[in-house]
């Protein structure tokens, strides 16, 4: 049936043409990314249409740049875009595992199995394979040793830019989360990452990037005349202007003597004078404000000898507010209907200190006593290198929070799925139906990740991936081989190693969601067995005729 | 000449030709949307001008997005669009029954039977199927609640969101829970449901709230509480933020002195519309949303926060009866009648944050049972869509039953039944009418025909072996789709509500018998 019979305005494809073109267009998609993955992966340079250079090997960064325009590959982008915000890396597995499945389901229908089987089957494979994760697989931390939090770091930055330094990285990562770890009114232990600030700062090599024990703000004090460092400091936070008074729109003042001017000009320079003193008199040293403040006032400042920065970002301003305890204010205004400066809201910081990083100069909050906001300084060669380790920084910062608030961790390396694929295949066997094929079709597909893994690390990927699985079959059959289970591959030596030990190590979250979208997001574009595009309306009519 | 005998005539060359288009072009929307029949059903990908994607097996959903251009194809539509507004599920079949009708139609009127005459017996044969239908129909009561989760499942089983039996527990006590007296109640209003949705978990993590949420955060630009217990919440529907006049104004100061007063005059103001909110004893406001001015300013926020009331604006002011029904409070659009006596309460309002941004809640109400809040949630925007989506077709099922507490097996049974008994009937009939009668029972066998083939089932010989079973009497066999043969359907608690059913018949009916009676078609512009 054409588009012409059923009259809409657009063009139609059904049954197996549409399920053929979205694989197609799905596989695209994964092979773009493909090569990014792993440790050994290589990076992408992507340039958009005014000419930004973007580097990156996150899979999730990658598709976002692309604007890909096949509503099926869109789904697959969309997935790739859940597992950040869920997960925050896993992303280039979470897509490369859905096309994966795709491909595979697609052969099946092509061996005329009805695709609502195969959804079925995909389905109950994808239950069971959470439920062997958490059942089987999964570690729970407390059974290990400590550094385990690094081993999960470490694993998660070995695909990236700053893979080589990762002991360096994943030292200052778990050190920043250690830093805001709060306890929320449940009693539960919450890693905030978007406290930990990451600044970038050309120059220098990576390896000199610093974790700074408080805030750093982008930011210069407003006056050369004022101090650039202040112990003990009060802080007070504003979110309004410091500036001369100014009347409302509608509101004139009509002047009849000429005298009367300059005690307008008075009366107005008073206004903010009144208030900065209120501010002062507090006992507050620092005022960092959102907004604007004007020469006029700065005078009173570098009078007082306080420190002012003045047009701080609003979220820094809140983050630097809640470490140091302090509140931000939007207006002096009290309940009586007077101004006044409350000594409450004020924040405590040991050190408030301007320093010279590169060529910029920084505001640094130090704060030992309230532990709540970490920075990281990155220093790196080029603007683009910055970029991406700062993305890898919170890739890792946020697999870090991950497992410390999951509390289980799965072997890396290829190891979970090869788990799988031996277990699914087994349990393919007991089922009488039709599904059985399925079930092993989505085994044969999780084998993706190790192949892809091998391939990418230059490996003989075929030879590699038996040998894993022979593992896995043993621990899975033979009792007293049992430690076989986590079994994994070693990239660099192309060997088969127990990964647990090794120290590669992802969170057991991670996993099992990134198995979970992979699987919804196949089934979604599977069931689809009509796609209609309507074209784009017409713009309205021209006015001249053409 | 001899005048033609009565069912005997000859069409003119234009009248047949309208006829033609008009059941082709409907015919081909009907064909368009049968893969997505029923629990194996596929889904339609649906690319729209503006480039955005729907994904669908909803008959009504999909029929909206075509913009089927052919008059007699959007009747189609609109015939889908009426039963999801009767009966809220089914949207597909009725569109599939017609689009049989209409093909037993072009058989009869190729035969030379008059339009009227086939119009005329297919409104006899509509009869007898109701009673059928009604024959066969088990009465439920609202209480027995297994059986409304197994209707709910039933709908929900053909949609992307299938394997998630949350779903369709949700919607019973979501319906359940609005209903005035189960016993009594033979409507609900599902307005005093909302779905809320929210991107990020799967679906397993959808939840009944026996409260309100508010997709917006609590505004906390001057660190204002996030969480209240025991909250009094108000309503209000005027600004808190300086009051502006129609017409331009001008104010001015003739005495530099009284500058002051003039800057101060703002903050005063405001101190006392929140003092004013305070002494009520209130602790949660909730501020709709102005077009005109800002509903809040910095002030305001600061003062609220200072009085720890924790803020909630940007209410639609569509919600603002849904949330009076929910906390029992009153909206208050001057700040003189604020007072405590309009104040709702619950146990506890605090935000909670989700991957998409925050929500608020609004949980233990004080007395419960007038509304309820589904807080949807999907991995992704097109399977969150389709959720919702879902769930007001498992809300609608439910209503359903509660405008008519009668149950029918589903699996294609009734059709089937309805098919064979309309058979027998026509056979009482005499004449062409008796032959309509016939054509229209066996187009309603395209149901089962098309369950068969959607699972990937031989169509011909379950639909024989269906008919078979019905002739022995086995009224309840249907296809089941998971095993893939034939079995009492009751027993798979497959069933769906009379309602659906009946007014599947009775509107596709409607709509062929109207389309029948189109003989010359006029474009103007």
């Amino acid at each position: 049936m054409s588009g012409k019979v059923l009259m809409i305005d657009g063009e139609r494809i059904s049954g197996q043409d549409v399920r053929t073109q979205n694989v197609t267009a799905v596989t695209a998609i994964s092979n773009i990314v493909k090569t990014s993955f792993g440790p050994i992966g290589l990076d992408k340079m992507l340039v958009d249409n005014i000419g930004d250079i973007t580097i990156t090997n996150d899979g999730a960064t990658i598709l976002k740049m692309l604007e890909v325009e096949h509503p099926a590959a869109k789904v697959l982008v969309q997935l790739a875009d859940l597992q950040d915000q869920e997960v925050g890396d896993g992303t280039t597995s979470v897509v490369i595992l859905a096309a994966e499945l795709l491909k595979h389901a697609n052969e099946l229908v092509l061996k005329k199995i009805h695709p609502t089987v195969i959804i079925s089957g995909y389905r109950i494979a994808c239950t069971e394979a959470i439920k062997y994760i958490n059942e089987t697989l999964a570690v729970k931390v407390e059974t290990l040793s400590k550094d385990y939090i690094i081993n999960t770091v470490k694993t998660s930055m070995s695909s990236k830019i700053i893979g080589d330094d990762s002991e360096f990285f994943g030292k200052m990562v778990v050190d920043a989360l250690a830093r805001i770890k709060t306890i929320d009114y449940k009693g539960d232990a919450k890693y905030p990452i978007n406290s930990v600030n990451i600044l970038k700062a050309h120059g220098k090599s990576a390896k000199e990037s610093m974790l700074v024990e408080g805030y750093a703000l982008n930011c210069t004090v407003a006056s050369e005349g004022m101090p650039k460092r202040i112990a003990g400091a009060k802080i007070a936070f504003l979110d309004f202007n410091l500036q001369k008074a100014k009347m409302k729109l509608g509101q004139k003042v009509v002047v009849t003597n000429v005298n009367d001017l300059e005690a307008i000009r008075d009366r107005e320079n008073d206004i903010i004078k009144e208030r900065i003193q209120l501010i002062l008199k507090s006992g507050a040293n620092v005022v960092l404000t959102t907004k604007g403040i004007d020469d006029l006032c700065l005078k009173y400042f570098v009078e007082a000898g306080a420190m002012a920065v003045r047009r701080c970002k609003k979220e820094d301003l809140k983050r630097i507010a809640k470490a140091c305890g302090g509140t931000v204010l939007i207006s002096l205004n009290n309940l009586e209907g007077d101004e006044s400066f409350d000594t409450s809201a004020l924040g405590s910081a040991d050190e408030v200190v301007q320093t010279r990083i590169a060529d910029d100069e920084l505001i640094l909050v130090k704060n030992s006593t309230n532990k709540k906001a970490a920075s990281i300084i990155l220093r790196g060669a080029s603007s683009l290198l910055l970029d991406e380790m700062e993305r890898s920084l919170h890739d890792s910062l946020c697999i870090a929070k991950r497992t410390l608030e999951s509390g289980t961790i799965v072997p890396g390396g290829g190891a979970v799925e090869s788990a799988l694929s031996i277990y699914l295949d087994n349990f393919a066997e007991t089922m009488g139906s039709r599904k059985q094929l399925a079930i092993s079709e989505f085994a044969e597909s999780l084998l993706v990740i190790p192949k892809q893994l091998a391939v990418n690390a230059a490996q003989d990927a075929t030879e590699l991936v038996s040998k894993l699985r022979s593992y896995h079959h043993a621990a899975q059959t033979d009792a007293t081989k049992k430690s076989y289970m986590y079994s994994g591959l070693d990239l660099i030596n192309g060997k088969v190693r127990n990964n647990l030990e090794a120290g590669v190590l992802e969170p057991a979250i991670a996993k099992v969601k990134c198995i979970k979208f992979a699987t919804e997001a196949a089934i979604t574009i599977l069931r689809i067995d009509d796609m209609i595009k309507l074209n784009p309306k017409e713009q309205q009519q021209d006015p001249h005729g053409h | 000449m001899s005048a033609p005998s009565r069912g005997d005539f000859e069409e003119k060359e234009k009248e047949k030709d309208v006829r033609t288009s008009n059941i082709v072009a409907a015919r081909a929307v009907a064909d368009a949307i049968r893969t997505s029949l029923g629990p194996k059903g596929m889904d339609k990908m649906i690319s729209s001008p503006n480039g955005e994607v729907i994904i669908s097996n909803d008959g009504a959903t999909i029929l909206q997005h075509l913009e089927v251009r052919h008059p007699a194809a959007r009747m189609l539509a609109e015939l889908a669009k009426a039963q999801d507004i009767e009966a809220g599920d089914g949207t597909t079949s009725v569109v599939v029954i017609a689009g049989a009708l209409l093909g037993a139609v072009s058989t009869l009127m190729s035969k030379g039977i008059h339009p009227s005459l086939i119009s005329e017996s297919f409104t006899l044969a509509l009869s007898k199927s109701l009673e059928v239908l009604t024959n066969m129909a088990t009465p439920i009561s609202l209480t027995d609640r297994s059986s409304l989760v197994k209707s709910a499942i039933t709908s929900l089983n053909s949609k992307v969101v299938s394997q998630y039996t949350n779903l369709a527990t949700i919607s019973v006590d979501a319906v359940l829970n609005v209903l005035k007296d189960p016993l009594t109640a033979d409507n609900v209003n599902l307005k005093d449901i909302k779905i809320i949705k929210k991107l990020g978990g799967t679906i397993d993590d959808t939840e009944l709230v026996k409260g309100l949420v508010f997709d917006q955060q609590s505004s906390h630009a001057a660190g204002g509480p996030t969480r209240v217990n025991n909250a009094k919440i108000g309503l209000i529907q005027f600004c808190l933020s300086a009051p502006k006049t129609y017409m331009d104004n001008n104010i001015v100061v003739s005495d530099y002195t009284k500058m002051d007063k003039v800057l101060k005059e703002e903050p005063k103001m405001i101190l006392e519309m929140c003092r004013k909110i305070q002494k009520s004893g209130c602790n949660v406001l909730l501020v709709q949303k102005s077009i005109l001015r800002d509903a809040l300013n910095e002030y305001s926020l600061h003062y609220l926060a200072k009085l720890k009331i924790l803020v909630v604006k940007d209410v639609e002011r569509e919600d603002i009866e849904f949330i009076c029904n929910t906390i029992g409070c009153t909206p208050v659009a001057n700040i003189d009648s604020f007072t405590a006596d309009k104040l709702g309460r619950a146990d506890l309002v605090e935000e909670v944050g989700t991957a998409d941004g925050k929500v608020v809640k609004v949980t233990g109400v004080p007395n419960p049972g007038k509304t309820v809040t589904i807080l949807a949630r999907g991995s992704n925007k097109l399977v969150l869509d389709e959720a919702e989506r879902s769930i007001h077709d498992a809300l609608c099922v439910i209503r359903s039953l509660v405008k008519k507490k009668y149950l029918i097996a589903g699996g294609g049974a009734p059709e089937i039944e309805v098919s064979q008994q309309v058979t027998e009937f026509s056979k009482t009939l005499p004449g062409i009418k008796g032959y309509c009668v016939r054509a229209y029972a066996e187009a309603l066998e395209i149901i089962p025909y098309t369950l068969a083939e959607n699972a990937g089932l031989h169509p011909i010989s379950i639909v024989t072996e269906l008919r078979n079973k019905h002739a022995q009497g086995e009224k309840t066999a249907g296809i089941n789709v998971r095993k893939g043969a034939i079995t009492n359907i009751i027993d798979e608690n497959v069933v769906q509500p009379l309602l659906v059913s009946t007014s599947a018949l009775t509107l596709s009916t409607e709509t062929v018998v109207m389309l029948l009676k189109i003989d010359d078609m006029v474009t103007s512009r």
